[in-house]
């Protein structure tokens, strides 16, 4: 049946040597062993694993602290947050890019156009996704857990260890949203970091540079390459949601 | 433990408790409607709600030694076993293996020792909520509706437990519960509550007898009717 679907298809696989074969895996190599795509993928990664762990820490305390504490301004500071998730990436490059420009207020730190202004950027962007959903999982799980430690007579620190290890797969989701948020920005990375080739060159700012030269096939590979990480990081989520349903449905 | 002008609001709803005096030792029973105020004093005392106003003595003894079961018991994201030993954890104590199985055993969860929690029926985790509680064996401990999806049998085990417990060392219970028989054939003392106030406190005998607020009165006559019902 497959053989009469796709007959012209299967006659031109069968016309394929081991010797074609063979060059097209060299071709992909090649490709991917480029000085330039390898260097940008070691950007992305090295961005976004040091924005995403600075922010998972600020933003799953800022969520913990936001649920728990009551103070006078909370819900604007909740609101605030918010209106932060939506905040454009472009806005968020060019309020840091004046920030740490030469004139800037953190000009003297000399951090445009390295990795740590981009981490910066990246940091102010993904810090309220992270907040806000530790947040809201926060506000429905918390306080029963809460009041589950202290029946069984858990002390203050004992309580929050539970809190968290009983938010831990929320946790973990809000922290694989935020990596994905971050290997696929490209707004204000772009202005922080200025694309400079081997040093602040992105994935994200390296297809976008590559489209405008009119060089598609390194593009592709990239963007591949980037959908590879999505679905890694999904695959990862997948499994431990996967695992709670087992277990749930024991 | 003590209980002196206790106030507490949550939303229009207010606790509002002069003197209330939970002898030690005792079987104690909270009874009154839905809505009456028992939960929230019972919170109260096991200090997962702080009072507004007013103060829990609570006479030497540690508040750790106090533990809640709630209706609907929160089961952690674990096994069966894991949730049993959470309180011998949070203590460094560590747990005795043959007690656990034998507990686990004498209430038909042994098979399920290492299943989730959250798996487990309704029943089946108010029985798992109420061993966790009792393990660390405290020195007061409150039962907030947890026995109402017990079966028969399970309900029968655990009242014996609770008696064959008292017998051996006694402490301090607070069962509040909807089940007349269960008041009737555990309790030393009952404390009735309205409308977030405490409207009669004494023996058993004393309020359901001879009580002469019309209000504890007419609940009386109905449970009296309803315990009939259930012999």
């Amino acid at each position: 049946m497959l053989h009469e679907a796709f007959p012209d298809c299967l006659a031109l696989i069968s016309k394929v040597t081991a010797g074609d074969f063979v060059d097209i895996i060299n071709e992909a190599i090649q490709v991917f062993t480029d000085a330039g795509i390898g260097d940008a993928v070691k950007v992305t990664l090295i961005m976004a694993t040091c924005s995403v762990t600075i922010s998972s820490f600020l933003g799953i305390s800022l969520g913990l602290f936001l649920e728990q504490a009551h103070f006078p301004g909370k819900r604007l500071l909740i609101r605030v947050n918010h209106t932060l998730l939506g905040s454009p990436p472009v806005v968020v490059g060019l309020l840091v890019y004046l920030l740490l420009m030469r004139n800037g207020p953190l000009g003297e730190l000399s951090l445009l156009f390295t990795i740590k202004g981009m981490v910066l950027a990246q940091i102010i962007i993904i810090t309220p996704i992270i907040t806000s959903m530790v947040h809201s999982y926060a506000v429905n799980t918390a306080p029963a857990v809460r009041a589950f430690a202290v029946a069984m007579g858990a002390t203050k620190r004992q309580t929050k260890i539970l809190i968290v290890k009983e938010m831990k797969n929320e946790i973990y989701f809000a922290i694989v949203t935020g990596f994905g948020r971050a290997i696929s920005e490209v707004g204000s990375v772009m202005l922080v970091g200025g694309n400079i080739e081997g040093r602040t060159r992105t994935m994200t700012t390296a297809i976008s540079m590559l489209k405008s030269q009119g060089i598609y096939t390194e593009g592709v590979t990239l963007g591949v390459l980037l959908l590879v990480f999505a679905f890694i990081l999904q695959g990862a989520a997948g499994c431990f949601q996967k695992r709670e349903l087992q277990n749930e449905n024991y | 433990m003590r209980i002196i002008n206790l106030k507490k609001q949550l939303g229009r709803f207010t606790i509002d408790i002069p003197y209330l005096e939970l002898a030690s030792g005792c079987i104690h029973g909270f009874i009154g409607e839905n809505g009456s105020g028992k939960t929230t004093t019972a919170k109260l005392i096991a200090d997962i709600l702080q009072p507004d106003e007013g103060k829990i003595l609570y006479d030497g003894l540690d508040k750790r030694s106090v533990t809640m079961t709630a209706q609907k018991p929160y089961m952690l994201h674990t096994s069966v076993y894991e949730n049993i030993i959470y309180p011998l954890k949070i203590r460094n104590i560590k747990p005795n293996e043959i007690e656990i199985d034998n507990m686990l055993k004498k209430h038909d969860l042994y098979e399920k020792k290492k299943q989730y929690a959250r798996s487990l029926s309704s029943g089946e985790q108010q029985k798992l909520s109420l061993l966790r509680a009792l393990i660390f064996k405290p020195e007061f401990v409150i039962v907030d509706e947890t026995l109402s999806n017990l079966s028969a049998e399970s309900l029968e085990l655990f009242e014996n437990l609770i008696l064959e417990m008292q017998k051996a060392r006694r402490i301090t219970w607070v069962l509040i519960s909807h089940q007349p028989h269960i008041i009737n054939e555990l309790c030393d003392t009952v404390h009735f509550f309205s409308n977030g106030r405490l409207l009669e406190s004494g023996k058993k005998e004393q309020v359901f007898l001879c009580s002469q607020n019309p209000i504890v009165k007419t609940y009386v006559q109905r449970q009296t009717f309803g315990l009939l019902k259930e012999r």
